[in-house]
Parts: C-alpha cells; structure tokens; sequence
C-alpha cells in the first residue's frame, strides 16, 4: 500500500515536473512566443496584438498558473492555426494513432514472444546463432527504412507486391472500418517488425536465464519436460519483467512510430505535432507535449503496478521503493 | 527403487567433470554421496533424473529399476520424475516456484500425474504438509512468506507427495541452520524409510551423513575414491583423500560456532547460496 | 594494463560477432576521419542537370535529387553520426553513474526517490524530449545527444542498480568505508569495475539507439539542421521520392542498419570478453598481473 501511495504521489510530482519543463521550454525562445508565432517580417502591431492575446504580458507565474488551472478543467486552448479547441484535434488525431500503436503491440508480441520462446529452447548452436542473428538485425533497422522496404514490398502501385494502400488514411476515418483497418496495416506491420525484433531478444535473453535456473529444475523435478518447464514456469516467471520490457518499448516505440505516420502519411499524434511543430502553433505545441509526457508517465505507472501485482514477493515485502 | 550407475561420464563443454562412476543402491537403500565442492556429486544427481544443463553431455549407464536413464527422450523422464522419482533441491529458496503459493507447489506432481479432482488433490496435499510437520494454513502461503526450514519441508513434502520408490537429495541442509539441519535430516529419514523408498543423499558434511544413510561413497574430483558402511567409514578411512575430508569436517566441528553459518560452505551449483538467503531475509 | 587491453582486442577478435563488428567500427572511424579530408566528390557541388543519376565511374551510387553525390554524402555522414555517438555515450555514462551513485547512496531518502525518480521519468520517450528541447533550440546535433543521453542514461542506471546495489551493501565495501573510504572511492573502485560488462553492454546498445534515433529525429525534423551531413539526412532526403526512385534509399538504410548491427555485437562480444570468469585469457594476464 505505502509503495502505491508514494508511486501515485511521485506520478503527480514528474507530472507537475514535467508540466514546468514544457512551459519553460517555450519561453525560453529567442524572441518571445508572439513573435515566433507572428512569424518572420510581421508588423509589430500584430506582434503585439498576439501577445495582448496570449496574455504574454503577465508574470510567468501567472501564465503558469493559467495555464495549468485550465489543464485542470481540461480546457487544453485553441489552436491559433485552425481556430479548433486542441482536445478536440488531439482526439480525432488519437482514433489513428492508438489503433496503430495497438496493432503494431499485438503484432510485435504474436512475433516476439513465440520466437524468443523458441530461441531460448534451440538446442543447436547454429539455430541459436541464426535466431541471435535475426534479432540484431531486426532491431538495427531504422524505423523510417524499415517502412520503405515494407512499401516496396507490398506498397499498392509501387511494391513488388502491391496489395496494401502505403499513403493516406481515409477521409471518413473509422465511418468506414474497413478501409481504416486496411489503410493501418501495412504502417502496424512497420512499426510491428521493429518492436517485435527487440521483444524477441528480450524473451529469449529472460527465458535464456531462467531455463537454467533452480525454478525450472524444480518443475522438471516435478514432472515437466524441459520445454514445458521453460515455457510454463520461465514464461510466467518472466513476465513480470516483460511487462516492464513492453511498457517501456512502447515509450520507445513512439519514436518509431511518428517516423512512421509521416512515412505512411496519416494524420496521427505524431504527424500533427511534428507539424504543429513546423507551423509554429505553440499553444498546440505546449498542450500537446504535455498530453503526450503525461499518457507515458501513466503507461509507466500502469506497468509499475502491473508489475508489482504479478509478483507476490513484491507484494508483501513491507513497502520497500526498491528492493 | 534400485539403481545401477556404471561408467557414467558427465562432459560440459569439452571438460570432463564425472570421470566413470560405478554406483549401486538397493532397493529402499539409503546411500550417501560426499565429496567437496566441485567434485561432481550434483551433476550425478541431476544425470540420475535427467536434467542435467542442455550443455552437459552424459555416457554411460545409469539404470533405474532396469529402466536407461542416459539417453533417454525428455518426454519419457519427465514421466518417470515426479512418479516415481522426486527431488529435494539444496536451496528452496531458488528453486520454490515464487509465484505459486505452497499449496500448489506441492500439488504439481499430483496434477502432472495423476487425473484427481480438485478436493481429492488438496486432501492429499494438506495430509503431505502434516506429516512434515508444517501448519495446514502454509498452503495458501507463498514461499517468501517461510522460514528457511519450513521451505525446506515444502521442498520435502513437493518431492514426496506421490510417494516415489526413489529421492535424490542434492545437499538439502546446506542451506539451513545446524538445529534445522537435524530436523530436515530425521524427517527425510523417516519419511523415506516409511514410504519404503531408495534415496540418494548428498552432502559435503560427514555429521549429516552418519545421520542420514547406512552406506556412502566418496567423490574426489569426478572419481568415487571410496565406497563402504557409513560410520566405518567415518572411523577408519582407508583412502587418504577421505581421511583429509573427514578430518577437515572435524576441524570445522571444533571451531566455535563451526556448523551454524548457513550456506557459507556453497555447494556445487548455487554459489550464491549465502546472498540470496541473506536477501530474502 | 596494456596486456589486458590485449586479451580483450584479442578474444574480441576470436569470436565472429567480435570480428565483424571491430572492422565494421574501425572502418567507420577511418571513413569519417578520410572525409575530413577527402570525399569522391565536393559535398557541395550539384548538378542541376544530373539528378537521380545511376550509378557511375563519377558517382559511385548515383546522385540525390539535387544532383549531390550520394557516396560523398554518407562519408561525411559518418563522421556527424561518430560525433553523436560518441557524445551521446559520455552524457549517458556520465547521467548513469552519477543516478547509480545517488541509488545505492547510503542516505536512503536520497536512494529511495532515486530510485523512484528513474522508474517515473524513463517512461518519457526520447522523441518527446527531443521535441520540448527543439522547439527552443531548432533542430541540432545537441538535441540528439541531450534526449537521447538523457533517456539511455536513465535506463542504464536502471537496468545496472541491482549488480550495484549488491556491491554497494557488500561486506567487503562496508569494511572500505569504515577504513574511511569517500563515496567516489566506493564508486569508482568497487561499484564500477564490478558492474562494467552490464555499462559496456548497455552504452553499446545505447550507441546503437543512437544511430537509429538520428535517423528518426532527422527525418521529424528535429535532428540534425538541414545542410549538415548525416545518415538520417541522406535517409530523409531520399526518401520522398522512393516510388520513383527506390534504389538509391537503399544506401542510407543499409550503413544505418549494418553499423547498428556491429554496435549490438560489440556490445555482446565485448561483455564476454571483459568477463573475467568467460575469458581465460584476462584470467591469465589478471594472475601474471598479481604476480609480477
């Protein structure tokens, strides 16, 4: 309990660290947030005009304070480019990218999983030479190149193969599932390859120890074959740890899969804000960052809880952060 | 359950580390294996059972009740281990299932094995943990949750649940107190002896040994240097690397205190013993 | 010292994964030394009327759509890529020592939120502090190294506590400590020599990351500035127009995914090699060594 008090408390205090970061960051510019969203060669009424606007003219504190009070009533502002509330946009932005990121997990796990199962129980040493192999290489490719080879394989109209749409997501978004899921496919198996290659590696590296540990023996002592040891015991023994490993790739992930929201062009978290980025929008920008830190510090604490629910040696020992 | 090892040689990685063993224990037999650290007596354990490290390559025969053991499909061991074999590891601390609670643990033969409902099975169970002297509430209980001698019972009551003609016992007191050790020893005995089964009992201490088997051989760096009645032994040891074992387990008698330092002695496969009892401490 | 460094070069080199990552590396650190110098073309010498050229006598691998040389590009890419890596390494080793050492500090207010710090924030993905840095510094080489430095910091101090813990509550740095040994005696004495395969592996892998994050930053946008040779930026540029032309966005991709995979290998080669008990080699020179 006192371990779930003080990782809720510590969430609030990286949240409020982390909002602080974020404002500091945009108005630490070279010039101030009004003209660098005026832009180059704007007349200085409008300059100041936007700052009126903005209310730039107030103590930091109080901006600050604005700011985070309206965070709190979940009014995220308008974005100074489209004239949208910004909540509204992360959202419709969102319906593209968590399905991605859903798919390319899903995808990711049914091909790391088994294959690091089955690296960790290859008897031969070249078969555990040529599973090593392949996931080093699958984990060395970059993001973006990754896609592209997926495009010129499969890409409708330049692939080898050319079957799946490669550019665009369809207009009606999700009023048309079908052609949704179609669109995504090809962009959830990019991003799939990569994260499935450095989850392989991950399980066979955890498999790889327990397979030798007493655990197994134990079970094997019991009645099991080793296969069934490895994969029940050292499976379950290891997912505490694999939650974590997948919690955290999927904060990696992200990178990975902006690369490749751009690549694929669809109109996702990543692509708006790279964009809103490049436009300059700051209020979109700040809003935006902060949504975002604050979804991966929740997926950290989800994992941290997970991982504490699933290992009932954590459970008991008397609230120590660490141990 | 009789067994009949001959020329059995255990290899990892191109090293040799059993150099042909020749070893016999009849039927409801208690046999002892001494030997120092590395001299190879876990390894003819776990040869014994089949689970041996995949890098480690067996020759030889070892057979029990007439059945090839070396060799042997894993499928057909593992139905063999856990019937009519069990196994009670030197430190339960690494080896209990963590995230089963002892009930279940001790269950695990039952349900590998036999098709009982789930009444019948935790009718069992609770009778196994009474008779090593453990309170009926340990099994909802998970292993972190016992002391190092209670997990040694659960250990003992998991390995002879389905009470098997044959116990390997790869240092099982190593890891506990002396007064513990006494325990474990005379429960062990009188469990094994009740059920009318053969056991294999390891160590590298010769008080434990006089106190748990009638007749011993002894390992010096993959080679059984010595075979004879237990306390003959201990008298009159005729090779002198039994005699320098013997006399080097007085002189740790002697020393105040000598006995009581847990797993401080290691064991052949879990070095680490001593940290990880001190962690779960 | 120098026999040591022997036995590892040297049983590095007896594995294959070893061997083929130090010429991988090697050749790296000599193609980016020799583009100081010298590269087949002038970076900056297009030619309006010869894009997407094929591969020739003049232009190894053709050209981009500005009519630039592709090879001359990677070669100079090679070098803004080494700096990063390197960078990226010192800031992530250093963030990492130092979170280790506040984690296994023995004022346990300071190691408990440590310890707690490191879990919350690692969940912050490198890409998303790329983005907070680069909206006030544009894209630059220093928003590569600090986010990511930051994130691989973070995770290695992670993933190295528990071997540094152990050391840091053994027996024999209790009794240094009593003998009135400092905190950074402790550090770099006992914790560091102790916990190194694990810092080798990890800064390894975290060179790699790197590579692969320069790419990704580059093509966001937020990476290294436009102009600048690097492998992400010839990936980038390259890539818009694959449908038309998809062979030469093999190239950028290629030297990106082959150096990755050596930077993986050493990593995993160099940590048996360093281990005392996997080389018997460094067992010999370490007991010709307390010998002498």
């Amino acid at each position: 309990m006192r371990f779930i008090v003080r990782r809720l408390a510590l969430f609030v205090v990286a949240l409020l660290a982390i909002s602080v970061v974020v404002f500091a960051a945009l108005r630490v510019l070279p010039g101030d947030m009004a003209s660098v969203m005026a832009g180059l060669n704007s007349p200085p009424e409008r300059v100041e005009q936007l700052r009126e606007q903005l209310g730039l003219n107030r103590p930091l504190a109080v901006q600050y304070l604005d700011w985070l009070g309206a965070l709190l009533r979940g009014d995220f502002g308008t974005s100074m480019l489209t004239g949208r509330s910004i909540s509204g946009q992360v959202a419709q932005r969102a319906s593209v990218t968590f399905p991605l990121i859903v798919m390319g997990l899903a995808i990711a796990m049914a091909l790391g999983i088994p294959l690091g199962c089955a690296a960790a129980l290859a008897r031969g040493r070249r078969a555990r030479g040529a599973f090593q192999l392949a996931a080093v290489i699958g984990g060395a490719i970059p993001a973006l190149w990754g896609g592209l080879l997926l495009i010129l394989l499969f890409g409708r109209g330049v692939g080898l193969i050319g079957v799946l749409p490669s550019q665009g997501f369809p207009a009606d978004g999700w009023d048309a599932p079908g052609e949704a899921l179609v669109s995504l496919t090809l962009p959830a198996l990019a991003v799939g390859v990569i994260v499935g290659a450095s989850l392989m590696r991950y399980t066979r590296s955890a498999l790889g120890e327990l397979a030798s540990s007493g655990y197994v023996e134990m079970a094997m002592s019991c009645g099991m074959t080793r296969t069934q040891a490895v994969l029940r015991v050292g499976l379950r023994l290891a997912t505490p740890q694999l939650v974590s490993v997948v919690g955290l790739t999927f904060a990696e992930m992200i990178t990975g899969v902006m690369v490749i929201e751009n690549l694929f062009a669809l109109p996702g978290l990543g692509t708006g804000l790279v964009t809103d980025v490049g436009n300059r929008d700051l209020i979109a920008v700040q809003s935006e960052l902060f949504m975002l830190a604050a979804f991966f510090l929740l997926i950290g604490l989800a994992v941290d809880l997970a991982h504490r629910a699933l290992d009932p040696r954590l459970k008991t020992a008397a609230g120590e952060g660490g141990r | 359950m009789a067994v009949e090892i001959s020329g059995l040689r255990i290899a990892i990685g191109g090293r040799d580390i059993v150099h042909g063993v020749d070893l016999s224990i009849g039927d409801g037999e208690r046999v002892g294996l001494i030997g120092s650290s590395g001299s190879g007596k876990s390894m003819i354990a776990r040869a014994m059972l089949g689970l041996l490290p995949v890098q480690a390559e067996a020759s030889g025969s070892i057979r029990l009740d007439g059945t090839q053991v070396v060799g042997a499909p894993d499928r057909a061991l593992a139905d063999l281990r856990g019937r009519y074999t069990g196994m009670v590891f030197q430190n339960p601390a690494a080896t209990l299932n963590p995230v089963l609670t002892v009930g279940r643990q001790v269950a695990l033969p039952l349900r590998l094995h036999y098709d009982l409902s789930r009444a019948e099975r935790a009718e069992r169970v609770a009778a196994m943990l009474e008779r090593v002297g453990l309170p009926a509430d340990v099994a909802s209980k998970y292993p972190h949750e016992l002391s190092g001698g209670q997990r040694q019972r659960v250990g003992i009551a998991a390995a002879l649940v389905t009470s098997p003609r044959l116990i390997v016992a790869d240092e099982p007191t190593t890891a506990l107190d002396s007064i513990t050790q006494r325990q474990i020893v005379d429960l062990l005995v009188s469990l094994v002896d009740d059920a009318g089964a053969s056991m294999l009992f390891i160590t590298h201490d010769f008080s434990v040994l006089a106190r748990a088997t009638t007749r011993c051989a002894v390992l010096d760096a993959g080679r059984i240097v010595e075979t004879g009645a237990t306390a003959d032994l201990l008298e009159h040891p005729a090779d002198a690397r039994t005699a320098r074992l013997v006399d080097a387990a007085r002189a740790l008698a002697l020393r105040p205190g000598g006995g009581d330092d847990g797993g401080s002695g290691g064991g052949d496969t879990a070095g680490d013993a001593a940290v990880e009892e001190k962690d779960m401490a | 010292m120098m026999a040591r460094f022997g036995a590892i070069v040297s049983s590095l080199w007896r594995r294959a994964g070893g061997r083929f990552s130090l010429v991988v590396l090697g050749l790296w650190v000599l193609v980016s030394l020799v583009s100081l110098v010298w590269t087949p073309q002038p970076l900056w010498r297009t030619d309006g009327y010869d894009v997407w050229a094929a591969p020739s006598a003049e232009h190894w691998l053709g050209t981009d759509g500005t009519g630039a040389d592709i090879v001359s590009w990677l070669m100079a890419g090679s070098r803004t890529d080494l700096l990063i890596v390197i960078l990226t390494v010192l800031f992530a080793g250093a963030l990492g020592l130092l979170l280790i050492a506040a984690m296994t500090a023995r004022n346990s207010v300071l190691a408990n939120t440590s310890v707690v710090a490191v879990d919350a924030l690692i969940s912050v993905p490198t890409i998303l502090i790329a983005l907070i840095l680069a909206v006030p510094l544009g894209a630059s080489v220093a928003v590569i190294v600090v986010a990511c430095g930051f994130g691989y910091g973070l995770n290695l101090a992670r993933v190295a506590r528990p071997q540094a813990l152990l050391v840091a509550r053994s027996a024999y740095v209790e009794s240094a400590v009593s003998n009135g040994a400092s905190g950074v005696r402790v550090l770099f004495g006992h914790i560091v020599p102790n916990i190194l395969p694990v810092l080798l592996v990890q800064l390894s892998l975290s060179a790699g990351t790197a590579v692969l994050a320069e790419s990704g930053l580059t093509y966001l946008g937020v990476g290294v500035p436009s102009g600048t040779p690097s492998w992400g930026h010839s990936l980038a540029t390259t890539v818009r127009f694959i449908t038309v032309y998809p062979l030469t966005v093999l190239w950028p991709g290629l030297v990106v995914t082959v150096v990755v995979v050596a930077l993986n290998l050493f990593g995993d080669a160099l940590r048996d090699a360093v281990d005392p008990v996997g080389n018997p080699a460094l067992r010999r020179v370490a007991v010709e060594e307390t010998e002498a």
